[in-house]
């Protein structure tokens, strides 16, 4: 497979528990996670911090609408 | 039939013994003779029953997976040294099983977690297993069903049948430029179909256009937030139908209950991300699809043509991206155009009907009082775009959106009973969408304080008090109490379901997971996320029903009122768009806000 990431329709979520102080330094370290994941347009769609750390999802899409979409190169050949 | 089995089933395990009961009763009812053993046998006692019944086959189950190969591999090797292997055909199953590790042990079959007793069945037969969902058959939901339209509540229809007559009057020497496009569009149509110039009615239908509309017939220009969709792109959206089409077998999302049919909102901008969601969709059980267009498409005068993908949110509406999405659904697939709130509803519909929809979605009150369009010219399209959806027979739903602008809901009720009453004497098929959601309403009243429950259970107990009518909660359901975190979201939406369908109503449109989230585009995960919900909540529910605490017939008793007087009130002014102006059907200080889109547009034939 040429690239993974071509297989994903729009967006790839990562869903964890990070163990942090405070929200602030939970986002900051999921942030990280994707950017070193080589994800770009990230957001992190949502954090909530209790005690230990905080339950997060976050996104990188890989493709927007009206973007050439890799899941379409498949089918163009 | 095939030949009768003998089979052995050991739960080679301390307690767990439920998979080899059902097992035990698929066996059974296919003919075969079987003995159960009790949890906990040692493989000596086993191999002692398969030697005293002359079994043929032997099920084990194993559940825990601590010590399994030691346990497995003993066992094997106590009935190779019974001289049974060569004759006896053994398989285990339980949640601590691959099939790879089976065979690794000397097993003749292995059965995962998630096997169906069909296939453990078909395993004894020594045949083929060939699994139940290639059969599945996605029926075509039927949304209509036997509906009468009768009115149980007389007084009401009174009112209504008075108010409709006002309408009708007020609206039959008024038109407007949505009116007028509409017409022309159904000539270029024809001329179209007919392989006729189209050239002098597009000039026409140009000169009844916003400037930014008008542009792209007269030069060619697009809306700045769109592009043409290439040849190529095109082609490859085509094809990855094709290919999704011969691999498609799509869930059954119901349980035990018929309704209610399930339909998801798309609009992504992208016809081909568009088509790649529903399709997702449809794989995982929607009923139908919803098409939201951008919200500038309700307020700029005309339609452009040709394949267009948009930069945000909302997916353009012209003949060729809706005939593009038509072509990419199941046969079994609802389709829905949504017309309701804007200058091109006529337009819309008739799109709509041209291209094969279904569904559309019109609420004249709405459109004036929360979709920003004026009520007169909102009247003169709405009655031309029930018309058309008439002469297609298509059926429409008339949703409440404004109370999510603060409109009490009976006075968006009694707009909603105004256009479905007015709709049924132009021969149309209204559907009552009533709003499933934590509105502005229920958060001041507090009528939501206690549960979700009773205040939407009072809004279909008051509708069908009032008339025997299809009923779609809408939209979409549990609408803001949905969070952004996704677990959350799934739940609140299939609690949701499973009341509306503990109510019996005929169709709900859910959110997906990502109904709070706004950072971004809704992804097709998470659309998936609250399918699943919603069939986990069918599924729990069943043919029980949920049972609202005594405020649910209270509320209802207090709305079928309200509505009532409402009416009153509208009939009293005796115009209905003076009606809307004056706020009889939801004032400012309730949050409705009369448009101004298209005003003083209206004018005599």
């Amino acid at each position: 497979m040429a690239n993974g990431l071509d297989k994903v329709m729009d967006a790839l979520d990562i869903e964890t528990f990070i163990v942090a102080k405070d929200e602030d330094e939970a986002i900051r370290t999921i942030r990280q996670i994707m950017t070193d994941m080589g994800l770009r347009d990230i957001d992190v769609v949502y954090c909530k911090h209790l005690g230990p750390g905080a339950r997060v999802r976050a996104r990188g899409y890989v493709f927007r609408a009206g973007d050439m979409y890799g899941w379409l190169k498949e089918a163009q050949q | 039939m095939s030949i009768i089995k003998k089979v052995v089933l050991a739960p080679m395990d301390p307690v767990h013994d439920i998979g080899l009961k059902m097992i035990r009763r698929g066996l059974e009812e296919a003919g075969h003779i079987t003995w159960l053993y009790p949890p906990d046998y040692s493989p000596q006692e086993i191999i002692r029953g398969i030697m005293e019944h002359q079994a043929d086959t032997v099920l084990i189950s194993r559940t825990l997976g601590y010590g399994v190969e030691e346990v497995l591999a003993r066992f094997v090797d106590l009935l190779d040294a019974a001289g049974l292997r060569e004759r006896v055909k053994i398989a285990v199953g339980g949640m601590a099983i691959r099939p790879e590790l089976a065979a690794e042990l000397g097993f003749d079959g292995g059965f995962g977690p998630g096997t169906t007793v069909e296939e453990t069945v078909a395993f004894v037969e020594g045949r083929e297993y060939i699994p139940a969902r290639c059969m599945n058959k996605h029926n075509r939901y039927n949304l209509i069903g036997d509906y009468r339209y009768e009115f149980k509540n007389r007084p009401i229809k009174g009112l209504l049948d008075q108010i409709t007559a006002q309408i009708l009057d007020w609206s039959k020497e008024r038109t407007s430029p949505g009116v007028q496009r509409a017409l022309l569009r159904r000539q270029i149509l024809t001329d179209e179909s007919q392989g006729e110039s189209t050239a002098c009615h597009k000039k026409e239908y140009a000169s009844l256009c916003d400037d930014i509309v008008s542009k792209y017939y007269t030069s060619g220009c697009l809306h700045p937030q769109t592009r043409k969709l290439g040849i190529e792109e095109l082609a490859a959206i085509s094809r990855y139908v094709e290919q999704t089409r011969s691999r498609m077998n799509p869930e059954n999302i119901r349980h035990t209950r018929q309704k209610p049919g399930v339909f998801v909102q798309y609009g992504t901008g992208c016809p081909s991300m568009d088509i790649a969601h529903i399709k997702a969709s449809e794989a995982w059980g929607a009923d139908g699809v919803v098409h939201f267009d951008p919200s500038w498409g309700a307020r700029s005068e005309g339609f452009l043509e040709g394949y267009l993908t948009h930069h945000e949110d909302g997916s353009v509406i012209t003949p060729e991206n809706l005939k593009c999405i038509k072509e990419s659904l199941q046969e079994s697939t609802l389709w829905q155009v949504r017309a309701h709130r804007g200058v091109n509803t006529a337009e819309t519909v008739l799109l709509a009907g041209n291209a094969g929809a279904d569904l559309t979605k019109i609420n004249i009150a709405y459109g004036c009082l929360g979709a920003g369009t004026d009520p007169e010219r909102m009247i003169v399209d709405g009655v031309q775009a029930i018309k058309f959806a008439a002469q297609y027979g298509m059926p429409f739903d008339v949703v409440t959106n404004e109370e999510l602008s603060g409109v009490p809901a009976y006075k968006a009720f009694a707009g909603m009973l105004i256009v479905s009453n007015l709709s049924l004497a132009l021969g149309a098929m209204p559907i009552l969408q009533p709003l499933f959601c934590y509105s502005p309403e229920v958060m001041i009243n507090g009528n939501m304080s206690d549960n979700y429950i009773d205040f939407n259970v009072a809004k279909i107990l008051a509708l069908r008090n009032i008339i025997n009518a299809p009923i779609w909660a809408g939209a979409p359901i549990g609408f803001l109490t949905q969070t952004e975190e996704r677990v959350q979201s799934s739940v609140s939406t299939g609690l949701h379901a499973a009341l509306a369908a503990s109510l019996g109503v005929e169709a709900i449109s859910i959110a997906s997971s990502d109904e709070a989230y706004s950072g971004g585009p809704i992804a097709a995960a998470s659309r998936i996320d609250t399918l699943k919900a919603v069939k986990e909540a069918f599924r729990f529910l069943g043919t029980a029903t949920i049972e609202p605490t005594a405020s649910a017939r209270q509320w209802a008793e207090h709305l079928e009122a309200g509505i009532e007087q409402v009416l009153r009130q509208v009939l009293e002014v005796g115009d209905f768009a003076q009606a809307l102006q004056q706020g009889v059907l939801g004032s400012r200080e309730e949050g409705a806000y009369p448009g101004r889109a298209g005003a003083g547009t209206v004018y005599r034939v």
